[in-house]
């Protein structure tokens, strides 16, 4: 019995902490791959303590769990204690049911519904921007107070009611009671409901994406953001750091505890009597321990106000809102181009600007947090179809184009597009067209081509679908040649026949986003239609076994982000300036040699050191010549559909995905 | 003793008043958000649509026959996350148990051995399980290099079962550990030496003496089980679609009137399945005590 339950124990360690050795070894990767290990290297450890943006990330994280966990642990006890001494058993089992309220709401919908109510009332107290610290704050610690709760409550209730009776009969008050009897009695599972706290304070996400402001993204946000492109193994090497860290202060608490401490002390109070001093009185002692943890409590305080007042003190602010992993950002060699604009602005002008550079996964969350004028930014860089959409609804503003001259490189092919045909609103920052890559050593070169390839049975189980609806009807509407924003439903029940057909036909192996690259560098997949620009960061990490090739299909999805100026702007002269600077040529090669996607900027793709850096056959990918091109954008770009048709299309997704 | 009473009950109102006053703020109030949108359509108008949309929304299964889409979605969601809660139960019960009945020193290592994974990011955490559990893996590897065979387990429904009972575990043993721990072992000791048999113990003394631990663990794991989306998407490949998903779906679709009406039906399921729990189980348990 006694070693079955070692073994259990062990195996139970095991299947813990699995993953995480797994990202120990791939921290010390020398590729991106977090499938194929290449080579030793300590390089992310490098990159993770250049990238301040992380490194910021993780500050925030940490002070936002400290917080959180804090408020949520007291405020948690007393609410615990306040429910326990409840007489109403009516109000008791009320409040017990409140309680578990946040724990039952699914996180997106407290995300969601949190972010109405704040908006709600800041528009009430007339304040302009209603997400900040504080509302963040606020969400973490209603999230981790029924944690807290939860655990105190059982804990209460176990407790021998006659305990804290018998000290006030004799003669304790109620409160000398609950201090000497029921706190002592609680405290395991204080401390249990404070880890908790902070744990879940830590990992979430969902909720503080819907509930923070602008200045303040933690680190779940940064990593989840990141896949327009991918995690970078960074995160792998952060993950490691934090292991260790924790893993030392876990020895460091043993040593200092228990057996060891008490033989400390007692040497430590032989030491005094030795002395001829009388031993420490208890009294002193709990002043001293105090006055410790006061003090450790006041710095966390300051690092607090610090951290909070730090991003509103500077005069020049500028708010910056991009996909994640889309800028240069100093890592491996190439330019910081935040840091660069920062330095170059204060030659320039003659002050500071601080920007604040975040991050957004998708054109929807951005849409959805802007349109509900929850967050103020200066510089937006979303898709075309979202810029035609912002603009119907006035939610962007004309840019006063004296003050952007470097527009004058923009190509004309990239002008007068659909989305803003009078090139009032934006600033073309990057393109890109979707194509198919496969991997040679599986798939027959006379199966590539087209479209067809991904509904290929001689491949069942290895194509990769997009797990989007509107890619993933993009592929099969190219491949019937259906228009890709037609209004005709029947024209999309088509679409979802092919997809159907080819789900059930077993050809699909998985429907994926960002994983995408780990699979196809693994050869885990062997077919997938991809942005042209990602083929060539797979092809970095590819593995031996791996021989990975790209194709254009005849119709396929073209698309630009470009950057514009949100109506919320506060500083539209630096966001003018900013855009301006991201089109000057050193800036704008490096941010298409970091992103690898095509650059609608002359100073940039006629550049002969970017076309040598980039090569032959990336040139080729990546700024095909296909004539003119504005004819083919117009003709098979994404638009903006009307919402009962997203409604519509969302359902026919859901068909799919059930079966 | 009336104004000691007096006092006692101004104590029990300061410690629960902030709370209840942030309760219906935060708690309450955002809720009222939710059940708004659920009854109302684009305009602000009252509508019951969204509710019955849920109910009788039908798609074409693979057999050709209609389908209620929700209620199939809703199904699985909740097969799924009963069998992760049970797993969890099975696993991290005597998990606990065992920590609670180890030396001091020994308990509190464990427990921080165990929150240590979850203080790295949930979808790193993912991330690494798609690398250990995919096709060309290193759980298949590992089969393969010992002579066993591969199997294919991801985008299968126990990929998604074992991120979830990876994820939430901890949930499982924190509570039952806690409660664990403070139990009086002598009551064990005692049936012991009465002839009790060690299932008689288990069921007779150990169980309901752990019952809150159970109904907090159980709660702790079913509810973020069932409505997350980001697990069923990267270990279940995509191929599933659970109601987290059909909730981000319909947000992304900028269609939160019928997002907070999925949420709204799933939140009163909930609470209707918690509160028939807890008043099993508070009888049971105080009953037997």
């Amino acid at each position: 019995m006694k070693r079955a339950s070692k073994i259990f124990t062990a195996l139970m360690f095991v299947f813990l902490f699995a993953p995480l050795v797994i990202l120990l070894i791939f921290s010390f990767n020398e590729a991106r791959s977090l499938s194929v290990f290449s080579g030793f290297s300590l390089k992310w450890y490098q990159e993770l303590f250049r990238d301040t943006e992380t490194l910021k990330a993780v500050r925030n994280t940490l002070v936002l769990a400290v917080c959180a966990a804090g408020a949520s642990t007291v405020m948690g006890t007393a609410a615990a204690v306040g429910i326990y001494r409840m007489r109403s058993r009516y109000l008791r089992s009320a409040l017990d049911m409140v309680t578990n309220i946040p724990m039952i709401n699914p996180d997106i919908i407290t995300g969601i519904s949190m972010m109405l109510m704040f908006v709600f009332a800041s528009r009430l107290m007339g304040l302009a921007n209603s997400l900040s610290f504080l509302t963040l704050l606020i969400a973490h610690i209603t999230f981790c107070l029924p944690y807290v709760i939860l655990q105190v409550l059982p804990r209460l209730r176990q407790m021998d009611k006659a305990l804290p009776e018998a000290a006030m009969d004799l003669g304790c008050t109620p409160w000398g009671a609950f201090w000497k009897v029921e706190l002592p009695e609680i405290m395991p599972a204080i401390v249990t409901g404070m880890i908790m706290a902070f744990t879940l304070s830590l990992d979430d996400f969902v909720i503080s994406y819907f509930t923070t402001g602008t200045g303040f993204q933690t680190l779940p946000i940064r990593i989840y953001n990141m896949t327009k492109k991918t995690v970078t193994p960074d995160m792998y090497a952060l993950a490691t750091i934090i292991f260790f860290v924790i893993l030392a202060l876990l020895l460091l608490s043993n040593l200092t505890d228990s057996e060891d401490s008490q033989r400390l002390r007692a040497a430590r109070r032989a030491k005094r009597a030795a002395a001829g001093r009388p031993p420490m009185d208890p009294k002193k002692r709990r002043i001293l321990y105090g006055c410790g943890g006061g003090l450790a409590l006041v710095a966390l305080a300051a690092a607090v106000v610090f951290t909070v007042t730090e991003t509103d003190n500077k005069p020049q602010v500028l708010n910056v809102y991009n996909w994640g992993e889309y800028i240069s950002d100093g890592s491996e060699g190439s330019m910081d181009v935040i840091k660069e604009f920062a330095a170059w602005y204060e030659q320039e002008y003659g002050r500071p600007v601080q920007v604040n550079y975040e991050t957004f996964a998708s054109n929807e969350d951005m849409y959805a947090k802007l349109s509900k004028n929850a967050i103020s930014y200066d510089v937006i860089i979303p898709s075309d179809y979202m810029i035609a959409r912002m603009i119907q609804e006035d939610m962007l503003l004309p840019l006063d184009f004296d003050n952007i001259p470097n527009y004058q490189y923009i190509d004309e092919d990239f002008r007068g597009l659909y989305y803003d045909p009078d090139n009032l609103y934006s600033v073309p920052y990057a393109y890109g067209i979707v194509g198919i890559i496969y991997n040679a050593n599986v798939v027959d070169e006379a199966d590539a081509g087209d479209w067809d390839l991904m509904w290929n049975e001689k491949y069942a189980g290895q194509v990769l679908q997009f797990n989007n609806s509107r890619d993933a009807f993009g592929t099969a509407m190219y491949r019937a040649g259906i228009d890709v924003n037609t209004t005709d439903r029947s024209q999309w029940d088509l679409a979802l026949q092919s997809l159907l057909e080819q789900r059930q036909s077993g050809v699909v192996r998985s429907y994926v986003m960002d994983e995408v690259y780990n699979m196809m560098e693994s050869g885990e997949g062997a077919i997938a239609a991809y942005y042209a620009g990602d083929y060539f960061t797979m092809l970095d990490a590819q593995a031996d076994t791996v021989d990975l090739r790209f194709y254009y299909p005849e119709r396929t999805n073209f698309y630009i982000d470009a950057m514009c100026i949100p109506s919320c702007c506060q500083n539209k002269e630096v966001a003018e300036i900013f855009i301006n600077y991201m089109l000057s040529k050193q800036p704008a090669i490096a941010n298409a040699e970091y992103t690898w996607y095509a650059s609608p900027n002359r100073l940039v793709y006629e550049d002969p050191d970017y076309v040598d850096e980039m090569g032959e056959e990336a040139m080729a990918i990546l700024y095909p010549d296909w004539g003119d091109f504005s004819e083919k954008y117009n003709a098979y770009a994404y638009r903006n559909l009307d919402n009962d048709l997203l409604d519509y299309i969302n359902s026919l997704w859901e068909t799919l995905k059930i079966n | 003793m009336t104004a000691k009473k007096k006092r006692s009950s101004l104590v029990t109102g300061l410690a629960g008043g902030p709370y209840e006053v942030w309760a219906v703020l935060f708690i309450l109030v955002p809720l009222g958000f939710v059940a708004y949108y659920a009854f109302t359509d684009n305009d602000f108008r009252f509508t019951t649509a969204n509710i019955v949309r849920f109910f009788t929304d039908t798609s074409t299964g693979g057999d050709g026959s209609a389908v209620r889409t929700y209620l199939v979605i809703s199904w699985r969601s909740i097969k799924l996350a009963v069998i992760s809660t049970v797993v969890c139960l099975v696993l991290g019960y005597p998990l606990a148990y065992i920590i609670s009945r180890a030396s001091a020193k020994a308990q509190k290592t464990m427990m921080t051995l165990i929150m240590i994974p979850m203080w790295m990011n949930f979808l790193i955490r993912t991330y690494a399980w798609m690398t250990i559990l995919q096709d060309t893996g290193i759980l298949n590897n590992l089969l393969a290099g010992l002579g066993l065979g591969r199997v294919h387990i991801i985008g299968t429904e126990t990929a998604v079962i074992i991120g979830m009972v990876y994820d939430y575990l901890p949930y499982m043993i924190l509570p039952l550990y806690s409660i664990m721990a403070k139990m009086d072992h002598r009551l064990i000791e005692a049936a012991r030496d009465l002839g009790c048999a060690p299932a008689g113990v288990l069921r007779r003394v150990i169980l309901p003496l752990s019952m809150p631990g159970v109904v907090n663990g159980v709660t702790m794991v079913l509810i973020p089980s069932i409505s997350t989306f980001y697990i069923s998407q990267k270990l279940g490949d995509g191929m599933f679609f659970l109601l987290g998903d059909a909730i981000e779906g319909q947000y992304v679709a900028n269609n939160l009137h019928f997002a907070a009406a999925i949420a709204f039906i799933l939140m009163v399921a909930l609470l209707a399945a918690m509160a028939v729990m807890r008043y099993f189980t508070e009888k049971h348990t105080y009953g037997g005590l």
